[in-house]
């Protein structure tokens, strides 16, 4: 009888404890659902319309795919197509090398300089992208700008560079400045990482004669995947929507525009276009595809290696 | 297992696609997320009287002169309601992203009873596409003979409908800094009496101030559209050429006179097509003194340059500040415009647009007027209110007594165009592209040519 009434006790209370989990997650499950899943549906669905914000009716008319064929004539998207290209193909790399690069560099600091150098690489992170971009946008500034100052007194420049104007540099800028806050998470990210390696398998391979890189590629590199793998999934999805710097620095003008700027543009500023949601919600699916098929080609190479 | 495996799999494809896609379906599928104003708006529009018997309603006012300032809006609304009983809460729209506010609640279902602006977007927009209630039903011929017959034109439909009662009027101009020029000998060009300038002596003052100070004097401001309406007059003035036809159905700025300019534009040193400006962000430097004329001027910049409460007329330096027409090779400008009223949104509460007709009528055309026009710093639409005489509410306030010199110059309030925010885009990016040593022809022509394209729907 013990033994028949044993295993129906453990089921009741696994499903007790499935229940008590699930409920644990309905909140973040209903939030999920309600601002991810269903929005993302919705996005799908009205980009094959012709939806706007004028005509009633809430999705407008079913119009296929002319929305996607649309997109490969208009050299406005494929600009902003190719610049956010750019930048993801610019950033997420450099990103990554750099920060681990410092990592390395500072992860066998003892404790309150390793927080100090934490502190200043996240401190980016933590500030508000507005006030940052601000004091970036006072550091480009045309007339009055630290950055032309310094280059005019230096001698090496004779006319101030129209940082932000100048389709030359404008896209350059905004990288950099992408950049200094990307780096923040993914250093101490690789910081944990370093400091998880397994030493034993260190001292091992270096017993055994391994020269530093050799130890660093064969041995941390190998244990750091995962976390590379994070990061760099991570630095391509902000790359790839890289949005509030072009907003309040550029307007996408000087050669900068992006795909998320000219989703909100063609979205909330072109509202005169015709079925202009569903052509601002078909940029969004293809840059989603996008983000998806790296991201996927990102896992695969991990997986490989 | 292989199910759960599919599962986990699709599960997990959702969430990396949801990093990547909310924020391109979030910005289409909930607009209002972004509207904190219209958010606020709700409990306001669904109350359906106070408890004192009036009605409240809701105003989203654009910063028009000081109907941008919370106390000085709030003095005249609390008088407003003192006298009629209606309440008003008022929302501050920024020029930045005011209109993005407006397009969510009006595609929320969300928008305020009245708002604030000029016939650009109150006409031409959400007049046009049928949001606003046709206010023609509150004005008369003796209202009709009181208004600015401009003004009116412009606030009124091709289909008769007056979208916007007009409170106020300005003309835009340009500005120079006085000191500089005369530094630079080039104050020799100015005609200072009627403030106008001939295009010949225009280009004969920026090359003077160019070799003084050896660096851009003034800037074709392209970042995007804020102020443009500085750089459209200053092409269209300098050799006549047109923005759009008089009949407002198309752009003309393909015109050989409008190219003309912009080469003649391109080839001076003093000018540059800056892209890191608008119209704000050149006024503020400007006022700093870097730039020595500003295009993005109004009364209310004499008044108080770069809002920086530093004293009318004046740089943060101290040097003076002149009010000017733009160049043209008559010396007669057509000026640009600047037409601000009062427009309500057909929310389905015939209590609510009766309570916005009463504050437009106790605004725009009462004893209480004076009042409404001086809190927005510009000029009376019209000349008169039930009996009060409007034509010289200024006459304390020398400054704006001496603009008035401008307003004869108003030209042609093209702004009421078809497909005008598509427009203002297009021309902002052939700016830039002209700025970048592109063929201005070419250029120019594309541009028009997509503008038109929009206007044609």
């Amino acid at each position: 009888m013990a033994k028949q009434s044993k295993p129906s006790m453990s089921r009741a209370l696994q499903r007790r404890e499935n229940i008590a989990g699930y409920l644990f997650m309905l909140p973040s499950l209903i939030f999920f659902i309600g601002f991810v899943v269903i929005p993302m549906v919705i996005c799908i669905f009205t980009s094959l319309t012709d939806m706007n914000m004028h005509d009633p009716g809430l999705f407008g008319n079913f119009v296929g795919l002319s929305n996607f064929t649309r997109l490969w004539q208009d050299t406005a998207f494929l600009a902003a197509l190719k610049n956010t290209f750019i930048i993801v193909i610019v950033s997420v790399p450099t990103v990554c090398a750099f920060s681990l690069w410092v990592s390395s560099a500072i992860y066998r600091l003892k404790g309150p300089v390793l927080s100090a150098f934490r502190c200043i690489f996240y401190l980016p992170v933590v500030t508000g992208s507005v006030a940052v971009t601000v004091v970036w946008k006072w550091m480009y500034d045309n007339y009055t700008g630290i950055f032309n100052h310094v280059l005019k007194s230096a001698g090496l420049i004779e006319q101030n560079i129209n940082w932000l104007g100048d389709p030359k540099f404008a896209l350059w800028c905004i990288i950099l400045i992408l950049f200094t806050t990307s780096v923040g998470q993914p250093i101490v990210l690789y910081v944990s990482a370093l400091g998880n390696v397994d030493t034993t398998l260190v001292e091992a391979a270096q017993v055994d004669g391994a020269t530093d890189f050799q130890v660093f590629w064969k041995v941390k590199w190998a244990q750091m995947l995962p976390t590379t793998l994070y990061i760099l999934v991570i630095t391509t999805i902000n790359s790839f929507q890289c949005f509030a710097l072009i907003q309040l620095l550029t307007k996408g003008g000087a050669g900068t525009d992006t795909v998320m700027y000219r989703i909100y543009w063609t979205a909330f500023k072109l509202t005169e276009q015709a079925g202009h949601f569903g052509y601002a919600n078909a940029m969004g699916v293809v840059l989603a595809i996008f983000i998806g098929l790296l991201s996927a080609l990102q896992f695969k190479l991990a997986k490989e290696k | 297992m292989k199910m759960k495996k599919l599962i986990a799999a699709a599960l997990a494809m959702a969430m990396a696609l949801s990093l990547a896609a909310c924020g391109g379906g979030g910005q289409t599928s909930t607009p209002g997320n972004n509207t904190s104003g219209s958010g606020s708006q709700t409990p306001a529009q669904s109350t359906p009287a106070t408890p004192s018997g009036g009605t409240e309603i809701s105003l989203w006012t654009y910063p028009i002169g000081d109907w941008g300032k919370e106390d000085k809006v709030k003095a005249i609304t609390d008088a407003f309601t003192a006298d009629t009983g209606i309440t008003v809460k008022v929302e501050y729209l920024a020029y930045a992203d005011g209109d993005d506010k407006v397009n969510s609640a009006i595609t929320a279902e969300n928008a305020p009873d009245l708002i604030m602006e000029g016939p650009e977007r109150l006409v031409t927009n959400w007049g046009d596409k049928g949001y606003l209630v046709d206010l023609s039903d509150m004005i008369d011929d003796t209202d009709r003979s009181e208004i600015n017959a401009a003004a009116m034109a412009a606030c009124t439909h091709s289909n008769g409908s007056v979208y916007e009662y007009p409170l106020v009027i300005t003309a835009h101009c340009m500005a120079i800094n006085l000191n500089a020029f005369k530094e630079a000998g080039a104050d020799q060009y100015l005609d200072l009496e009627n403030h106008t300038w001939t295009t010949e002596n225009f280009i004969k003052a920026v090359d003077a101030l160019y070799a003084k100070y050896n660096a851009p004097v003034g800037a074709v401001f392209c970042k995007g559209q804020g102020g443009d309406q500085g750089t459209r007059a200053l092409v269209n003035n300098l050799y006549g050429g047109t923005f759009a036809t008089a009949s407002h159905d198309k752009y003309t700025w393909d015109d050989p006179l409008n190219i003309k300019a912009l080469e003649q534009l391109k080839s001076m040193k003093g000018i540059a097509f800056d892209a890191s400006l608008e119209g704000g962000d050149e006024i503020k430097v400007f006022y700093q003194g870097v730039l020595k004329m500003a295009f993005c001027w109004n009364i209310a910049q004499q008044l108080n340059p770069n809002q920086a409460d530093t004293g009318a007329g004046l740089t943060a330096g101290g040097d003076e500040i002149v009010f000017m027409g733009f160049p043209s090779e008559s010396g007669k400008p057509a000026l640009q415009g600047g037409i601000w009223g009062f427009g309500i949104f057909d929310n389905g509460d015939q209590a609510k647009i009766d309570a916005a007709k009463t504050f437009i009528k106790w605004m725009c055309d009462s004893e209480h007027t004076v009042d409404a026009v001086k809190t927005a710093n510009y000029f009376a639409a019209r000349s008169a209110a039930e009996g009060t005489d409007l034509s010289g509410i200024w006459a304390d306030n020398e400054i704006m007594n001496e603009y008035q010199v401008l307003m004869p110059y108003l030209g042609d309030y093209y702004q009421v165009t078809t497909g005008w925010a598509g427009a203002r885009t297009e021309w902002w990016n052939m700016l830039q592209e002209v700025g970048n040593g592109q063929d201005i022809t070419t250029s120019v022509n594309t541009h028009v040519a997509a503008a038109n394209a929009l206007a044609a729907g």
